[in-house]
């Protein structure tokens, strides 16, 4: 190896890519010749250089916003054409040269099935002995969602098509939230419904209701259950602005020391050390958050618990 | 597959080890693939925090991470249907994320658009960056030390998209030159030539610090 074949080796020599072979010919190199050896020591230092510029780390609360965009872009994904297509035909992979042709047909078909469906509502329910649903008024179609058609079977003889589908009917209700029924509505949805967007929004407007002992209950149930961090983090908030009790403080310290989240353990923290004193539970916080410091594996939890150990012994002075 | 992969590989649940309830990444692959949602989030809670370090790194700014955050996970809940089993799920997942970022960089070179921001020194939204804090940093230190920042964002800027995305995946992300050759779709050879280049520009602009 000379001095010009040497320098494209440099770097790979300070990054471990090289083979033995190769490493062992660099380094019989560098042992006879000082230019070279000058070199990768000036090449080792800008190596140092950039390994030590800091690199920007994404905080908790980041990562919280990130997932709850993301959650908002899936579920308008999930209602969206793709979204359709994928839930009746599952393998569905729109490559970009069949998109168009497969596009054209599914709306060649949808017109066709309007058009044989319309005219043939009646006839249908003739050629079939009343077998088919009859409450497919013009007014309920119009209110009504298709969310997914599972079969749509022509009868050659008849000239009939049954269509199996399953409908969504929206309906508003509209009520103050002192009415026990509103108020059931926005608890299941809460436990129960699978868009974290609204479930979320659920838990903005039960907020005002948390003296209420089964919106108590549904707000505690989402801080420690919900699947979703930003979910998790709004009932938090909820949860600061409720009646203090033994309840929400051991909510709050399972939450901080299982969540999946840190941004959600780190607003835990705050929220516990804020209303530590008016309970009486400084001791019991204090030997938590003084454990965690230490042992946490995750560092922003241990800084944060740190802070909460010295605000804690400023209380107590 | 080596470097990061393997690292992420050994972090996250594979054929062998399982997931909170027993549950395989395959399993949840295949129910995400099935339409199952909350099964692709939980795909997403795997990596998207390393995503966004990745994201982060190469865009260096806040919005723009969140950005391409979204954009590289919507392609790949739109894609997953095209993933087969066989491969591990982590090299597709990063290969997509690559491509999002190079897809950045070349429309930032096209608008001219030279990314030489630095946060840290008081400006910009620290609620998503955390600023250096090492302890013992005296004020000289500090201001030396943010310089030397903005020299090597001016010099990552001059880099193509394949030297940078290269240069971030070796140096930062300690991945083997094949695997990087595998992300961004091309050789091991070329990903060393595309380093080796890289370096080149990186002493230009920096040989005066050292």
């Amino acid at each position: 190896m000379n001095c010009k074949d040497l320098e494209p080796n440099l770097w790979l020599y300070l990054y471990d890519e090289l083979t033995a072979g190769e490493r062992a010919s660099v380094d019989a190199h560098l042992a006879a010749c000082e230019r070279c050896r000058l070199q990768l020591e000036e090449t080792r230092r800008l190596h140092q250089l950039l390994s030590g510029c800091p690199q920007p780390e994404p905080t908790p609360e980041m990562l919280v916003h990130c997932r709850q965009a993301l959650d908002a872009a899936l579920d308008r994904e999930q209602l969206g054409w793709r979204g359709l297509l994928r839930s009746w035909f599952p393998g569905f992979t729109p490559f970009p040269a069949l998109r168009a042709a497969t596009v054209l047909t599914l709306l060649l078909f949808g017109f066709g099935l309007g058009w044989t469906l319309r005219p043939r509502a009646t006839k249908l329910e003739q050629a079939t002995g009343g077998a088919v649903p009859t409450s497919f008024a013009g007014a309920d179609l119009a209110n009504m969602r298709i969310s997914s058609i599972s079969q749509v079977a022509p009868d050659p003889q008849t000239g009939a098509v049954r269509i199996t589908l399953d409908a969504e009917r929206r309906v508003t209700l509209e009520g103050s939230l002192d009415d026990p029924r509103i108020r059931q509505v926005l608890v299941d949805t809460v436990k129960r419904y699978d868009n974290a967007g609204i479930r979320r929004d659920t838990l903005d407007a039960l907020r005002t209701q948390s003296h209420n002992p089964s919106v108590r209950e549904a707000l505690l149930y989402a801080l420690r259950h919900d699947p979703n961090a930003g979910v998790r983090l709004e009932a938090l908030r909820a949860v600061e602005g409720m009646e203090w009790g033994s309840d929400v403080h051991q909510s709050l310290l399972d939450v901080l020391e299982r969540d999946s989240n840190v941004g959600v353990r780190v607003a835990a923290v705050d929220a516990l050390v804020e209303h530590a004193e008016a309970l009486g539970e400084e001791e019991a916080l204090m030997e938590v958050v003084n454990r965690l410091a230490t042992r946490d594996q995750n560092p922003y939890v241990r800084l944060k618990c740190l802070a909460a150990v010295q605000k804690l012994e400023g209380n107590e002075d | 597959m080596d470097g990061f992969c393997l690292e992420l590989a050994g972090k996250i649940p594979g054929e062998t080890s399982g997931l909170a309830g027993g549950v395989t990444e395959r399993t949840l692959i295949r129910r995400a693939q099935r339409g199952d949602r909350e099964a692709f989030d939980a795909l997403v809670r795997q990596y998207d925090q390393e995503v966004l370090r990745l994201v982060l790194r190469v865009v260096r700014s806040p919005e723009e991470a969140q950005d391409l955050y979204q954009e590289a996970f919507l392609k790949a809940y739109r894609s997953l249907a095209r993933f087969r089993l066989e491969s591990r799920f982590s090299t597709w997942l990063y290969r997509l994320v690559t491509n999002v970022c190079f897809d950045y960089l070349r429309r930032q070179r096209t608008r001219g658009e030279v990314q030489i921001t630095e946060k840290g020194d008081g400006e910009g939204d620290h609620a998503y960056t955390i600023a250096d804090d090492r302890p013992g940093l005296n004020p000289e230190h500090a201001l030396r030390a943010r310089e030397i920042g903005r020299r090597i964002a001016k010099a990552l800027s001059r880099l193509t998209p394949r030297e940078r995305m290269v240069f971030e995946l070796k140096h930062w992300q300690g991945l083997k030159l094949r695997s990087i050759g595998e992300l961004c779709g091309t050789s091991e050879e070329a990903a060393k030539n595309s380093l080796f280049r890289a370096m080149q520009k990186m002493r230009e602009q920096l040989g005066d610090l050292v």
